[in-house]
């Protein structure tokens, strides 16, 4: 019974996918068609690059709300130093969300301020910083370099939209190494039992800076991938993104209690948040209203997912 | 050497305690004497009003913070309600006109919407910061969805005049509603047996649980006293600007947490006031005006108050409390 559960656990956002998918379908044939189905899944790769990094935060059982405001940042970054710099706009641009991620582990870990609270604070510099690096305008990106610097991003390969192959590689180097390095076992052991691995000698809080700097580039390679799509960089260019991406993590199987999770799971939870998406502009809910069904479909996915044995009083 | 050791945690404590406080004065002066026309009668009468929205905002928020739990709904459910109250009063929306009762009508929406959010915390044991955060989300979801991204004016002088505009002693009304909004949360804390409860929640919700407090009622109501005063924010908010839309809100979570932690109140829930967060709102306000002052770009103060935020809570917390931090 209790193997069945847990294999129903493993599969169940898989399951919700198809259903979802299928659901979809029926509305709309062409939905199936192989050229949608690849639109789709490249629409997603924001989001799912975006919320990424942030998985390693929340299976160690921290948050990082500064994801969309870091994303911003670097395509403010990316659009003004294009011109300047090129093609090393890019890594400049990244370094921007490095840091970023950098400074709010950082602070989370050595000065022991709660990372819901440490990210927000930081959210609020790097919002600033975003406004200083574009003055406060949204920064359009000329057709010409955008061709020669960010194909990579937006073009095609075997016929696959480029996003789709940028999302596919750092699935698979992210679940690389949740997977088999000693730094991935590490971050499910803290979300599992902080203090077990503090006792057993590792230097939890170098692995956690580490974790939210990984997450701090994600959305940093998020707001690049995010310019180069739309051809602009803004300072406000990724608002609304934050409750999706913390909702695909979840609605993926993530517990935001830490020591469960995937960054396959953020994928196909990514896909699920994108469908339901396209399900409700089919239906013609209003894209503000979706906001809503996010808030709702987030508090109902964390409400499931939590262990609630691992903490005995819920603040 | 334990008394000594006991009088010196005694000493820490008291400075804590009046830290902000001075803080808040040494601000002052440093402001003053770089630009003098910040004391003048109208500077100060300026930022009392600035300070008015905030004030309100974290008498709200403070009850929450002290009980070690965080509502990040704050904008959500001040735009729902800002948006509400400009379509009760005579605007060019709607034909509904209740002129000042939109007022009461505002609030009772924030507190519903605050219950909510205890309902969705305590009964489907969920934290806070996350119920908060998909409710508050929501709630600006709703606030545009009515309003189809346009944005509603407001044609009641009378709601503007009583909520903003209007002076009495030459003081404009929001600050007078604002200083009673600060006495009724006082009350609240002082007086009333909910109040106490609160304090022992954030102390120790396992011992208060054990001496018998209700702490899922206390808990549920708290969130929804909070709303009350999100909700009259939104209706101040309205009649301060004279229109209704769903950004109204925006930054102002942010703004009310640095003050509140400013302020002395400290994350972990147990210790502080509202008296704090009053403290916390000028520094806030004390702060963004010396900037305007001299001249610094507005966009920047987001960056600051993040910065203050981190010092605040880094000086404030108290690390014997907490081995693990998530």
């Amino acid at each position: 019974m209790r193997a069945m559960r847990q294999r129903l656990d493993t599969w169940l956002p898989l399951i919700v996918l198809g259903v979802l998918v299928l659901a979809v379908g029926l509305y709309d044939r062409t939905f199936f068609s192989l050229g949608n189905v690849l639109e789709v899944t490249a629409d997603t790769m924001t989001l799912f690059l975006m919320a990424s990094g942030v998985t390693l935060v929340i299976m160690m059982g921290g948050i990082d709300l500064s994801v969309q405001a870091v994303a911003s940042m670097t395509s403010c970054i990316l659009a003004v130093y294009l011109p300047e710099l090129g093609f090393f706009a890019i890594p400049f641009a990244v370094l921007g969300g490095i840091v970023a991620g950098f400074v709010g582990g950082y602070v989370s870990t050595r000065l022991r301020i709660p990372s819901f609270i440490a990210t927000l604070a930081v959210s609020g510099a790097v919002l600033s910083a975003g406004y200083w690096f574009s003055e406060t305008r949204s920064i359009n990106i000329p057709g010409e370099l955008s061709q020669k610097y960010l194909s990579w991003a937006v073009g095609n390969f075997l016929g696959v939209p480029n996003e789709i192959w940028v999302g596919a590689f750092f699935l698979v180097l992210l679940s690389l190494v949740l997977g088999l390095t000693p730094f991935g076992r590490v971050v499910r052991g803290i979300g599992a039992q902080e203090r077990a691995v503090i006792a057993s000698g590792i230097d939890v809080d170098r692995v956690k800076i580490a974790a939210y700097t990984l997450s701090g580039t994600m959305a940093g390679i998020a707001g690049v991938v995010m310019a180069a799509r739309l051809g602009s960089g803004s300072p406000t260019l990724a608002n609304e993104f934050l409750l999706p991406a913390i909702a695909s993590i979840v609605v993926g199987g993530t517990a935001i209690t830490g020591g469960v999770g995937s960054v396959w799971r953020t994928f196909v939870g990514a896909l699920i948040v994108q469908v339901v998406r396209i399900g409700m502009t089919f239906m013609g809910v209003s894209v503000f209203a979706q906001q809503i069904v996010f808030g709702v479909i987030l508090v109902a996915a964390v409400a499931v997912t939590m262990d609630r044995n691992k903490v005995l009083v819920i603040k | 050497m334990a008394a000594i050791a006991v009088e010196r945690g005694q000493m820490l404590g008291h400075w804590r305690r009046w830290a902000p406080v001075a803080v808040l004065l040494g601000l002052c002066l440093v402001v003053g004497l770089i630009n003098p026309s910040f004391f003048s009668f109208g500077n100060a009468v300026r930022m009392l009003n600035t300070a008015a929205i905030p004030l309100v905002v974290c008498m709200g928020a403070t009850f929450v913070i002290l009980m070690g739990s965080i509502d990040l709904s704050v904008e959500g459910t001040i735009a729902l309600c800002a948006v509400a109250a400009s379509m009760l009063v005579t605007n060019d929306l709607t034909g509904v006109t209740i002129g000042l009762w939109s007022v009461p009508a505002a609030i009772l929406l924030g507190g519903a919407l605050g219950l909510l959010n205890g309902l969705v915390h305590v009964k489907l044991r969920i934290p806070s910061f996350m119920a908060t955060l998909g409710i508050g989300f929501a709630g600006i979801g709703i606030a545009t969805a009515i309003l189809g991204g346009v944005m509603v004016r407001i044609a009641d002088t009378d709601f503007r005049n009583w909520l903003s505009l209007g002076r009495l002693f030459g003081i404009p009304a929001a600050v007078w509603i604002a200083g009673i909004a600060v006495l009724a949360a006082w009350v609240i804390q002082e007086r009333t047996r909910i109040g106490r409860w609160i304090y022992a929640i954030g102390t120790d919700e396992q011992t208060a649980r054990n001496s018998g407090i209700p702490v899922e009622r206390t808990r549920i109501l708290i969130f929804g006293v909070a709303g009350l005063f999100y909700g009259l924010a939104g209706a101040l908010s309205a009649a301060q600007i004279g229109r209704g839309h769903a950004l109204i809100a925006q930054d102002r979570l942010f703004t009310a947490i640095t003050a509140v932690v400013v302020g002395g109140t400290a994350l972990s829930g147990g210790v502080g006031s509202v008296l704090n967060s009053v403290i916390g709102v000028f520094i806030v306000i004390v702060l963004a005006n010396g900037m305007v002052l001299m001249g610094i770009e507005p966009y920047v103060q987001k960056g600051v108050q993040g910065i203050l935020i981190i010092a605040a809570v880094a000086l404030a917390l108290d690390r014997s409390r907490l081995d693990v931090v998530k």
